[in-house]
């Protein structure tokens, strides 16, 4: 499933593309995100996620394919395991900041979470995006982070149409699936890490 | 069924239970009647390290009248939501709404509170509670707060319930004398809503004094049609009326935007005809 | 013949089994519990095709209770492959089927790795400690992409494309040539559905036991087919049968679903040889639905060739069925047992059919209630009533210009069967009238002239099918693996109660009841002195078990057998107590009497008389025993007339039949109450794979429905009160009479459905709706746009409400 999130940058780019690059200032941005190791290019997270009943922790490894400077275009390449063998969750991640900062997501989830429905696959990476796009700008904001939080459009760009609220009803678990969100957490966990070893 | 290990535990007062959340710390779930949180355990979605149960709580059970309002136990089943007689005089809204979650054996397990608390977006319950302007009573380890239903339900499966915190009672304001009706489309019998539309109408002398009306499972918590309502308070009970403010239930072109629409009009047109 | 004053054969008698099923009274075979008993839990690949990398069991291996891990390398050299028994042609790819997989995996939920230990809490438990390392490869989903061979399932085997099996009336001097008929055709209609892929969701979820006491294996299975479980279990594993012993204790449904060797029954097989020591185990309701087989899933590409006048000519069937990512017990044969059901109950001058059998990474199919019937079944009599528009025809109108008269039977149909009896019209005139044909169709014109929200339509359905499996001539023409005889043993104990042997294998059907009351009425004896074993291959050593409506045609005729043979030394044997020659005993209520005398013993004072033995006829043996196994010479044809009522909401899309009357022509009726029940139970299946039922995936493979709470199974509360009837034209075939039923609603009632949903909205410019016609298909058709896809897309799209109360 490929997903797409844009948000206008919350400062210029080159500030926004070395902040992508520092964890010291974004990584708090991620909740239930912690780094559990660095090696090179190659480095370990986890992240824990809770939305209602549902409980998962992700443990990824991510690793940078491409990091341009100059485009200020960087493709990075994680994956993760729940803990509790419920599953993988893998994402191919590509950011290009510039007055907008674009995400382009190739994401795969797989096992049980998936197996309930991806009905909320979208919509929590969505708020995921723009949660962290919010406190990004705080972070960064000359202003009041509130301000520049309201300047941001989020949008969410499915390439084929996504089934948000499934017509069967959406039962209890279809709708309890942070785990694309936790994916893309893992993933911009490592795109924040890097910086701090390289 | 097979879940990961978990503490059990079973107190015996609100401010026990309140102490045992917190000793035991976030990775502990409130179990209030188990309908949605054991599948979870079941599946292994979830492995949290200890279970307080409140089913032995008999002080959150039951319906009481608070003069003005009505104060319902959060550990009142739906089965006894359904049969009290305060609800069917003062909240027919929510009676009606409760005929029509799941199935009987869910009914006399599932709680009032428990289905609030638990915030899923699909659940019949929330509508209601935000269209009638429920106040959720909730305890701490600080004490007690009150917390209005616009305010409770915060995103999917998200409350205003800190994790330290126990929902007790749930307030509803009396609607003594309105009609309502909850039109709900859903696939087979025990599914969840793809749309509900919960409505409750006050109507004087041929015009509609007062409507309330909310939406299930369009959105990432229940939605109150305030356009609706607008434009239903001060009209003529006419079918004409009822259909332009149905329109405004919703504006896209999606099926859900249709249903949205569609289902406001037939419920409010059967709660308007009592 | 009958003997009891009234027959017990077609008594609607309470079924005996139910006291003990509905009182929990009962033992499942989960419900076993043997000392030292270890359980297995299955890890399950979550990705749907990768090489297996590394799998790291070392710490699963540490966990408490955990007395050891498996991985497929553990049980390469003795696990072998998962049988097949129908290779349709000869030159069918066949991939390797290993139970559990050793460096590939080839569809999420094949197992992977098997935890045994000393509780089902401690297994589960470590399932998640086990690490294993995939290596992702391309994911084939789609048939008509797999079949360009870009990305394939098996690499081995080099191709996506299992088999195609072919046949044509021309060649088979059946018909004429069905090409020949469509350049000449007045009219072709040519259309594409799909049957969307099922899960059988038997009740009880699949349980197996494994005791190895003394060498002798003992295996309790929830399975349908406890004898074919042993002969194969023996080929793949090389332990001699006859130390093989697999019991099916009551088993909750199975509709066809339990019609396999299942990996899940190996594993435990060759953990508790490993261990020795009993092995249970119990899947979980998804893991049912990730790993045991699923049902249908097929393109059908249909062209019907007709006369301007209604006479259809010709009939062409293009088929692609998905296997699923390995070939099971039968999986390859189940279109094929569709391909003779294509032209139904018509008179076709042409027909052929083709199938491609492709590859995919997903479960496996295999037989599912109707197994390729429903399937043809559902194309013909959509097909009938794409041709009724096209024609601006009648379309009862039009099946009746078509169908076999009740005067031509026996009648060789194009697919070269020889349906041996039925009656059309007879069942057709009945359910009309049960209908209100005429007048629904009134109240569906007012409503079309009103522009009523809520329109009205009439599916009809038409069918036959073909059960009593079967002629084991015909099953090895067809390459089929075994035979289709049936075998059944009576004992008669010297106290004059009956023991009932039966190698039918029930699993929720009534056996233990019809059986009673055909025995009852054959020799005379009290209903409740029959007692029917079943499924314990130590107690009936032989039979081909519970599937395609089988057990009473087949079965039941091995059952009569029997009986004859026990009153046939019965007589003798009385002749010589009587004193009197053979041909004046007479035999009634279960009495013997010398003909135009009052002298008489009953068969209680006879079987008593055998079975001490001090004194029988010259060369007799003791006892009253006896056996028959009868092999059919062709199938039982059921038919029968559906008719649905529908009504659509067309500002919902929502469905909700009004009427529906099944009459059905199953031939002789042992049990109408077991009947009714089938039917409704079959409608209720049918029904659902119209409007809810649907297996879907994920572009990774994953299976999305694997729960109740995705998987939608209807309720009573779903469906309306059915109004049943039935026509009899006894089956000529066996002696009972019977035809059997146990597919027979389910075959029947999709297209019904369909058909009355499409009639209710055609006329607003719908052509066709794919199953299951959710609510937001149905409304998506009638705005004019395209399928919304599997998994029913609703995206958002409410950001326009005014928001309160927590949208943020």
């Amino acid at each position: 499933m490929k997903l797409t999130h844009s948000f206008v940058s919350p400062g210029p780019a080159e500030v926004v593309w070395e902040a992508l690059l520092d964890p010291e200032r974004v990584a708090p941005c991620l909740p239930g995100a912690t780094l559990t190791s660095v090696e090179g290019r190659t480095f370990s997270g986890e992240v824990k996620v809770k939305l209602g009943p549902v409980q998962l922790l992700y443990r990824g490894t991510g690793e940078f394919v491409d990091v341009d400077p100059e485009q200020r275009r960087a493709v990075l390449k994680a994956s993760g395991k729940d803990a509790r063998g419920n599953g993988t969750a893998s994402a191919t991640v590509t950011f290009q900041v510039g007055d907008t900062v674009e995400v382009e997501t190739d994401l795969a989830i797989t096992g049980r979470p998936a197996q309930l429905g991806r009905g909320l696959i979208s919509e929590v990476s969505g708020k995921l995006v723009g949660q962290f796009a919010e406190c990004l700008a705080g972070t960064l904001g000359s202003g009041d982070p509130d301000e520049v939080a309201q300047q941001q459009h989020l949008r969410v760009v499915p390439d084929e149409p996504i089934d948000l609220i499934d017509t069967a009803g959406v039962p209890v678990l279809k709708r309890a699936l942070p785990v694309a969100g936790a994916a893309l957490a893992v993933v911009l966990f490592v795109v924040l890490r890097r910086r701090r070893h390289r | 069924m097979i879940p990961a290990e978990f503490k059990y535990l079973f107190p015996s007062s609100v401010d026990e239970a309140v102490r045992m959340l917190a000793e035991e710390g976030e990775d502990a779930k409130v179990l209030a009647g188990g309908q949605s949180l054991v599948p979870v355990l079941r599946m292994r979605l979830a492995a949290p390290t200890a279970l307080i149960d409140l089913g032995g709580l008999t002080e959150l059970t039951g319906v009481r009248d608070d003069g003005d309002s009505l104060l319902i136990g959060a550990m009142t089943t739906h089965y006894e939501v359904q049969r009290d007689h305060l609800v069917q005089d003062h909240a027919l809204l929510l009676k009606l709404v409760t005929d029509t979650v799941a199935d009987p054996q869910v009914r006399h397990r599932g709680t009032f509170g428990g289905a609030l608390a638990h915030a899923d977006p699909a659940g019949d319950l929330l509508a209601p509670a935000l269209a009638l302007d429920a106040v959720m009573v909730i305890a701490g380890p600080g004490g007690r707060r009150e917390v209005p239903a616009a305010e409770f339900f915060v995103d999917y499966f998200t409350t205003a319930l800190a994790p330290d915190e126990i929902l007790v009672d749930v307030r509803v304001p009396k609607y003594t004398g309105w009609s309502a009706h909850y039109e709900k489309l859903n696939r087979v019998a025990q599914a969840w809503s793809i749309v509900a539309v919960a409505a409750a109408v006050q109507v004087r002398d041929g015009s509609i004094a007062a409507a309330r009306v909310g939406l299930t499972n369009v959105g990432a918590g229940p939605v109150r049609a305030v356009d609706v309502e607008s434009a239903l308070v001060g009209q003529e009970a006419s079918a004409d009326v009822i259909s332009a403010a149905a329109l405004r239930a919703s504006s896209g072109d999606s099926y859900k935007d249709n249903l949205a629409r569609v289902l406001t009009g037939r419920a409010l047109t059967a709660a308007v005809a009592g | 013949m009958t003997a009891t004053a009234e027959p017990e054969i077609g008594k609607a008698r309470l079924r005996k089994e139910d006291a003990r099923l509905i009182t929990g009274q009962t033992r499942w075979t989960d419900n076993l519990q043997l000392t030292g008993m270890l359980h297995m839990a299955v890890l399950r690949s979550p990705v749907a095709h990768a090489r297996i990398t590394n799998i790291d069991v070392s710490r699963a291996t540490a966990m408490p209770g955990v007395a050891v891990v498996f991985t497929g390398e553990d049980f390469a050299a003795e696990q072998g492959s998962l049988p097949c028994a129908w290779p349709i042609t000869e030159d069918m790819k066949s991939p390797a089927a290993p139970a559990l997989a050793v460096d590939r995996v080839n569809f999420a939920g094949e197992a992977v790795a098997l935890v045994i230990a000393d509780s089902a809490y401690h297994a589960a438990d470590a399932l998640a400690e086990i690490d294993v390392d995939y290596d992702e490869l391309p994911v084939v989903l789609d048939m008509e992409e797999a079949l360009l061979d870009n990305d394939l399932v098996h690499e081995d085997i080099g191709t996506n494309k299992c088999a195609t099996w072919i046949f044509d009336s021309a060649e088979a001097g059946s018909g004429t040539d069905v090409e020949d008929e469509i350049s000449a055709a007045e009219v072709v209609v040519e259309r594409t559905f799909r049957q969307q892929r099922l899960i059988p969701a038997f009740m009880e979820p699949r349980s197996v036991v494994v005791d190895s006491t003394a060498g002798m294996f003992t295996v309790w299975s929830a399975t349908q087919i406890p004898h074919i479980l042993r002969w194969m279990l023996s080929a793949v594993t090389g332990i001699s049968e006859s130390k093989l012993r697999v019991i099916a204790p009551d088993v909750g449904g199975g509709f066809g679903g339990k019609l396999q060797v299942t990996p899940e029954e190996l594993l435990c097989l060759l953990v508790a040889r490993r261990m020795n020591r009993p092995v249970k185990w119990t899947e979980t309701r998804t893991e049912s639905m990730l790993s045991a087989h699923h049902g249908r899933d097929q393109i059908q590409k249909i062209t019907l060739a007709a006369r301007r006048d209604g006479t259809v000519t010709g009939l062409k069937v293009e088929l692609l069925a998905d296997m699923g990512a390995y070939l099971r017990l039968v999986t390859p044969g189940v279109p094929i047992l569709g391909a003779f059901m294509f032209n139904a109950i018509y008179k076709f001058a042409a027909y052929r059919f083709v199938c491609t059998n492709v590859f995919t990474n997903k479960v496996p199919t295999d037989a599912y209630r109707g197994a390729g019937r429903p399937e043809a079944t559902f194309a013909i009599e959509r097909m009938m009533d794409e041709l009724a528009v096209e024609l601006d025809m009648d379309p009862m109108k039009l099946r009746e210009l078509n169908w076999i008269k009740h005067e031509e039977f026996p009648f060789t149909s194009v697919a070269g069967l020889t349906y041996d009896s039925g009656n059309y019209e007879a069942a057709t005139a009945r359910a009309m009238e049960l209908f209100d044909y005429e007048a629904l169709r009134e109240e569906q014109a007012r409503r079309r002239a009103d522009g009523s929200a809520v329109q009205l339509g009439i599916g009809i359905s038409t069918y036959t099918e073909m059960c009593g499996l079967a002629p084991s001539r015909v099953l090895g023409a067809l390459r089929y693996g075994a035979g289709g005889w049936e075998t059944a043993s009576i004992r008669m104990l010297p106290t004059g109660k009956v023991e009932v042997i039966t190698g039918t294998s029930p699993h929720g059907q009534g056996h233990e009841t019809v059986w009673s009351q055909i025995v009852a009425d054959k020799l005379g004896v009290p209903f409740e002195d029959v007692e029917v074993l079943h499924g314990d291959t130590a107690t009936s050593h032989k039979g081909m078990d519970s599937y395609g409506s089988r057990s009473l045609a087949v079965g039941g005729t091995a059952l009569v057998q029997a009986a004859d043979k026990v009153l046939a030394k019965a007589r003798t044997l009385a002749a010589h107590m009587m004193e009197c020659d053979e041909a004046d005993v007479e035999f009634a209520s279960g009495s013997f009497s010398v003909r135009g005398t009052s002298t008489a013993r009953s068969l209680g004072d006879v079987v008593l008389a055998a079975h001490v033995a001090h004194d029988l006829p010259e060369g007799m043996e003791p006892g009253m025993d006896a056996d028959a196994t009868y092999d059919p010479d062709n199938f039982s044809y059921p038919h029968g007339t559906h008719l649905c009522a529908a009504e659509v909401d067309t500002e919902t899309g929502m469905v909700k039949i009004v009427r529906y009357v099944a009459v059905d022509d199953v031939g002789t009726v042992m049990n109408p109450l077991i009947v009714d029940g089938q039917v409704h139970g079959g409608l209720a299946q049918g029904i659902a794979q119209a409007l809810y039922e649907e297996a879907t995936h994920d572009e990774m493979g994953t299976l999305t429905s694997a729960t109740f709470a995705d998987y939608l199974l209807p309720c009573a509360a779903d469906l309306p009160s059915f109004i049943t009837d039935r026509t009899t034209t006894p089956a000529t075939s066996n002696p009972l009479g019977a035809k059997g039923v146990g597919e027979a609603g389910t075959i029947a009632s999709t297209p019904a459905v369909v058909n009355s949903v499409l009639d209710a909205v055609r006329h607003l410019g719908v052509r066709d709706i794919e199953m299951p016609m959710s609510p937001e298909r149905v409304w998506t058709a009638l705005q004019g746009r395209g399928d919304p896809g599997a998994g029913d897309v609703a995206a958002g799209g409410l950001g326009s409400i005014d928001a309160q109360g927590g949208q943020s």
